[in-house]
């Protein structure tokens, strides 16, 4: 009796000391959070997003969150050397040869180290000529798609490189040689991909090898690369475009896709709902993280509902296309943090002057230069009226100020105000041609440069002729542009017709069709990747043909030039196109973002991946 | 009667392909898939038309590209076909196998609250006619009936989920909200009852009082945060449960059955400490369908133990008790699960979520976290479902009450001193569920079409989902996939409701020439 009452005693105490620490650490644990809940707009399809269909929002800023390569962008947006992974250098002029080395010691999450063999799959998965020679199937085929169904074939890295990369001696990196010097070489840095897991999930197996047996896997994939052996590689090849399609991450999921050197893993994902980020506990890839141990991706694919959810603090980040109502209900929410920035993606109006290439109808309109020195002049007239009359500051203010105080008028054709050179651009650049004295006394002056070819038309009964292609009659931002712009130019005796086109995008290509406007974005930072496409030949509807424009792109495209001489390009662009009135931009897009009160770190680039660029600084 | 359904389904198969064509080739020219690629300032987007010229055949014309897709539709008839893939190289008859289960778990609750709510406020708005509660019920019909669910939505986010989440964190009621409340609980109740003036008012008050009293005992008591009915809660919900369904299923005069009512509920009492024991039990999937038998057993054996002759209506009667009991038991254990749900990190303090199917932090193990997690999920979305689509089951039933309570045979049935409990359930209820079956029929088959609205706003990723992102992403399989489905079930509903309704109305028969 005496000792079943001790036993009931130790018992009692130990069930209430177990209550005192259960109830002790609840609350501690709650007060600290580690998880973050952002929200995208579309579903997980894939851990691979450069096979074909795989290619969104989702899926490429899982693979930026799991995945670590030789640099990334900054909010710049600027290139940033990622210096915990590797690093790069040019080791010879001519021929021009780079050296990619990836660090020692560096390590994929199954502890096998990273290498120089790692890197060699980039060139498989971007080499048309390897994929046509290693019996892969040629990429550019219109019926099947080759082994590798990559997105990364005929890029400035296809083109321009010569022979393969080499593996240096030490087995750290890959040499490569390139036809000629090439302005964004760095753009062209080999990623890395864990080789030996796709020659394990090629050979069917289900559970993480150990590292003798990744090593020799690793070694199968470097020997099949060097001797070309198709069945090998085609294998890996099947692996690679399909196995990686998942919507799904569980328990059952094949451990092996799911290595890779990021600062999180993938850890699990509901299909159509959510996925779940974790800490990596090997990573040594790049920048260190701040203590967010988890961060999850929830797909929230309405605006006003991702809003909601966000004051019901149901989610953390939610990034998104401004709207009056959006922000306004941003605003009334407690407890959240409103960041207004401007985007990548810019508004801007493109004038026709003659036939874009591939065309086969001709254009004929009141802004063709026609062929004689004089029609030409008349055009160039017409043109500049047109821009000089085009009411930019009034959607300006009416359409975009409402959204972001930030929105303002963009006076370049490729610069962006937060680029440092943007101020000295805008001085020599020639627009000041349309942004000088008040949009009543440009309308004025335009009107008189119309009549000096059209004396019949005037601002009560203009009746020179224009079709402009603009978007879709869903589209209610363009809607009022397009109002604007209808009322501007007639005052400048323009009679616009500015009626709405659904498959309008279709319709870039036709002749009928003497401007449109339209939005632009940019996808990356590279030299010549400002251009938009001025030159004559390249994929532009314009028509436009300047041969010291062309000179300019071909310099930007093709030599590897300093700052001041890429500004001393872009510069001859610019002042060409304003001179011969085509293009003027109206604003770049605001971008906003709301981020829960408590999480510190946040500053969202405007291009893609855009919120979750510097994901390793977020912290509470 | 045979021929007549080969007829039918032979007219569904050319329904099917003369629409499916249709569909293929208006959504084909609709959009220009490479179009957003031509503005594309990416150097790689050359390579992105290619692929995207490859992989959706866009060398072809659309006819062609329909015949093709046909062929390897048909194909799943000789066995080696398919629905095709999406343009996330995805299997759509996958994509549709985790659609359907979602859209299913999203709109049949609320389909059968609305049914089962519109008929039932139908039928006393019947009974009531031309009566104030008539009159307001109407006007809340054609109020719910003509709101857009976007809009209900939000507002049911705003004040049933964020500002009652406030609301949790600091629970305090105000006298003006107390006294709303009241005024309008009285008036709701008072208008049911019906009755002289003074009657009238006197449930008005009585109601009033009576619901702000239970408020304000709900808030002080904390019962908002630790809530639970315990054996005694249930006992008093049981005994008022055998008398309801006693009273509709055979009447109270029937001494037997509401003695095996009675007896369900206490044993459904002694039950509820060893059920307590079965759900802290990990093997949910053995137990339920076990304790699901004996619930079945414990009612045909009350039957047996009380009446000798006409078991039927006395086993309909405790089974529906025994039924009702059970699942109260399951809801005081949800309600015993609220507080340790409420004081998770995932939930932190606001347990109303507004968005997606479950909480993107809670860690999966717990079984009634879990489900109370997913129940917590559709209470908006099925709220906001069912309140734009009852009004049409109440008008609809209000109707055929009234058509049918002006026939001779109900004149008759009075006539014959029959009780009005026995006109109204036997006689005229019944008539007026054969007109009602073919547009619950007819409503059930859509069910599966989705709410592309509702999902899209709630987060949901169910059929009506799919149809959206199909159309808006140029995924032609995708989108004649789910057609395929709603299709064939739309045109089979229309055939089994003809069948249906010939099979309860003996005046009525198919193919007869």
């Amino acid at each position: 009796m005496k000792k079943w009452n001790r036993s009931a005693k130790a018992a009692l105490a130990l069930a209430a000391s177990a209550g005192l620490v259960f109830g002790a650490m609840s609350p501690a644990s709650a007060a600290t959070r580690t998880s973050v809940v952002i929200v995208e707009s579309n579903s997980f399809t894939s851990l691979n997003p450069n096979t074909s269909g795989q290619n969104l929002v989702m899926n490429t800023d899982i693979a930026y969150m799991t995945s670590m390569g030789f640099y990334y962008y900054n909010n710049e947006p600027s290139i940033i050397p990622n210096t915990s992974f590797g690093s790069y250098k040019v080791i010879s002029q001519k021929p021009f040869k780079v050296q990619y080395k990836v660090n020692k010691g560096i390590v994929w999450s199954d502890g096998t180290p990273i290498d120089g063999v790692d890197l060699l799959l980039s060139h498989v998965i971007s080499s048309s000529a390897y994929s046509i020679a290693a019996g892969l199937g040629d990429p550019a085929d219109t019926k099947a798609p080759a082994a590798f169904d990559s997105l990364g074939y005929n890029g400035t890295y296809d083109q321009n490189i010569v022979g393969e990369p080499v593996l240096t001696s030490d087995r750290m990196g890959v040499t490569v040689t390139y036809k000629a010097a090439i302005p964004d070489w760095v753009l062209s840095s080999p990623g890395a991909f864990p080789v030996h897991t796709l020659v394990e999930l090629a050979a069917g197996e289900k559970k993480l090898g150990s590292g003798p047996h990744n090593l020799a896997a690793k070694n199968k994939f470097l020997t099949a690369f060097k001797t070309k052996d198709t069945k090998t590689l085609k294998a890996m090849g099947k692996i690679w475009s399909s196995a990686y399609n998942i919507d799904a991450v569980d328990a059952k999921t094949n451990p092996l896709l799911l290595v890779n050197n990021g600062a999180y893993l993938v850890s699990s994902a509901v299909k159509a709902q959510r996925v779940t980020l974790t800490l990596n506990p090997k990573y040594n890839s790049g920048p260190k993280t701040h203590g967010i141990e988890k961060i999850i991706l929830n797909t929230i694919s309405d605006g006003t509902a991702a809003v909601q959810a966000l004051a019901n603090h149901e989610v953390d980040v939610y990034a998104g296309q401004a709207t009056a109502d959006g922000l306004a209900a941003l605003n009334k929410i407690s407890g959240i943090q409103v960041i207004n920035a401007l985007s990548a993606t810019w508004e801007g109006v493109y004038l026709r002057s003659g036939d874009g290439p591939g065309e086969t109808d001709h254009y004929t309109g009141v802004f063709a230069n026609g062929s004689t020195a004089a029609s030409k002049a008349q055009a160039t007239d017409i043109r500049r009226a047109f821009l000089m009359a085009f009411p930019r500051d009034e959607i300006v203010e009416k359409v975009w100020k409402p959204l972001s105080a930030k929105s303002g008028p963009m006076d370049s054709i490729n610069y962006f105000s937060t680029f440092p050179n943007y101020k000295k651009m805008v001085a020599n650049n020639g627009s000041s041609r349309y942004t000088a004295g008040t949009q009543a006394s440009r309308t004025t002056d335009a009107l008189k440069l119309v009549q000096k070819y059209y004396p019949t038309t005037s601002a009560s009964a203009p009746n020179v002729k224009i079709k402009i292609l603009w978007g879709s009659p869903s589209n209610a931002r363009r809607i009022s542009e397009a109002a604007i712009i209808k009322a501007g130019l007639a005052k400048a005796g323009f009679d616009a017709d500015l009626t709405p086109e659904v498959k309008w995008v279709s319709l870039l290509p036709s002749n009928k069709y003497d401007a449109y406007f339209c939005g632009n974005g940019l996808s990356g930072v590279f030299q010549a990747g400002l251009t938009g496409g001025w030159n004559s030949g390249a994929d532009q509807y314009s028509g436009y043909n300047n041969p010291a424009v062309d000179a300019a792109v071909k310099k930007l495209q093709a030599t590897v030039l300093t700052d001041d001489e890429i500004y001393a390009q872009y510069l001859i662009v610019e002042k060409n196109v304003y001179d011969d009135a085509m293009s003027v931009n109206i604003t770049q897009w605001p971008a906003v973002t709301a981020v829960s009160q408590d999480l510190k770190g946040i500053d969202p680039s405007p291009i893609l991946p855009e919120t979750v660029w510097n994901f390793w600084e977020w912290h509470y | 009667m045979i021929t007549y359904i080969f007829r039918r389904l032979g007219t569904l198969v050319v329904i099917l392909l003369g629409s499916s064509f249709i569909l293929f080739n208006l959504a084909a020219i609709s959009n220009d898939p490479i179009g957003e690629l031509r503005l594309s300032r990416a150097p790689n987007a050359k390579e992105l038309i290619l692929v995207t010229t490859r992989e959706l055949r866009l060398d072809l014309p659309p006819p062609l590209r329909y015949f093709m897709w046909l062929k390897n539709v048909l194909g799943t008839l000789v066995g080696h076909g398919n629905l095709g893939v999406t343009r996330t190289h995805e299997s759509v008859a996958s994509a549709l196998g985790a659609a359907i289960p979602t859209t299913l778990r999203l709109v049949s609750a609320a389909t059968f609250i609305a049914i089962i709510l519109g008929i039932t406020i139908g039928i006393v708005t019947a009974l009531r006619q031309y009566s104030q509660f008539d009159y307001i019920m109407t006007f809340i019909a054609f109020l719910l009936f003509s709101l857009p669910i976007f809009w209900v939505a939000v507002l049911l986010k705003q004040f049933l989920a964020i500002q009652f989440n406030n609301f949790l964190g600091d629970p305090k009621i105000t006298p003006f909200w107390l006294s709303g409340i009241g005024l309008v609980s009285g008036f709701l109740w008072a208008s049911i009852i019906g009755g002289t003036r003074k009657r009238f008012w006197s449930v008005f008050v009585g109601v009033g009082i009576a619901s702000a009293a239970i408020i304000v005992t709900i808030v002080k008591s904390h019962w908002l945060m630790n809530p639970g009915l315990g054996p005694f809660g249930i006992a008093i919900f049981g005994v008022g449960i055998a008398f309801g369904i006693t009273h509709l299923s055979v009447g109270l005069s029937d001494k037997k059955a509401l003695k095996a009512s009675l007896f369900m509920v206490v044993i459904g009492l002694i039950a509820y400490y060893p059920s307590q024991i079965a759900f802290r039990n990990d093997h949910k999937a053995i137990i339920f369908p076990f304790m699901v038998l004996l619930t079945f057993l414990v009612a045909i054996g009350a039957t047996f133990i009380f009446s000798k002759i006409d078991r039927g209506p006395l086993f309909r009667t405790t089974l529906l008790t025994a039924i009702t009991i059970s699942a109260v038991t399951i809801l005081d254990k949800l309600m015993h699960t609220w507080k340790p749900y409420f004081e998770s990190d995932a939930i932190n303090g606001r347990p109303v979520p507004t968005i997606g199917q479950s909480n993107s932090l809670l860690e999966p193990g717990n079984y009634w976290l879990t489900t109370l997690d997913i129940l917590m999920h559709l209470v908006l979305p099925t709220m906001a479902l069912t309140a734009i689509s009852f009004a049409g089951y109440i008008r609809y039933s209000r109707g055929t009450l009234l058509e049918v309570l002006n026939q001779d045979y109900i004149r008759t049935a009075r006539a014959k001193g029959l009780t009005e409990r026995t006109v109204i359930m036997r006689h005229a209820f019944r008539n007026t569920l054969i007109p009602l079956t073919t547009i619950i029929v007819v409503d059930i088959a859509s069910i599966v079409g989705g709410a592309i609205i509702t999902e899209h706003v709630f987060g949901w990723n169910g059929m009506g989902t799919l149809f959206n992102n199909a159309l808006n992403n140029f995924d032609l399989n995708l989108l004649m996939g789910v057609f395929l489905v709603t299709a064939s079930l739309a045109v089979l509903a229309n055939l089994v409701a003809d069948l249906l309704y010939s099979a309860l109305d003996p005046r009525i028969r198919v193919g007869s020439q």
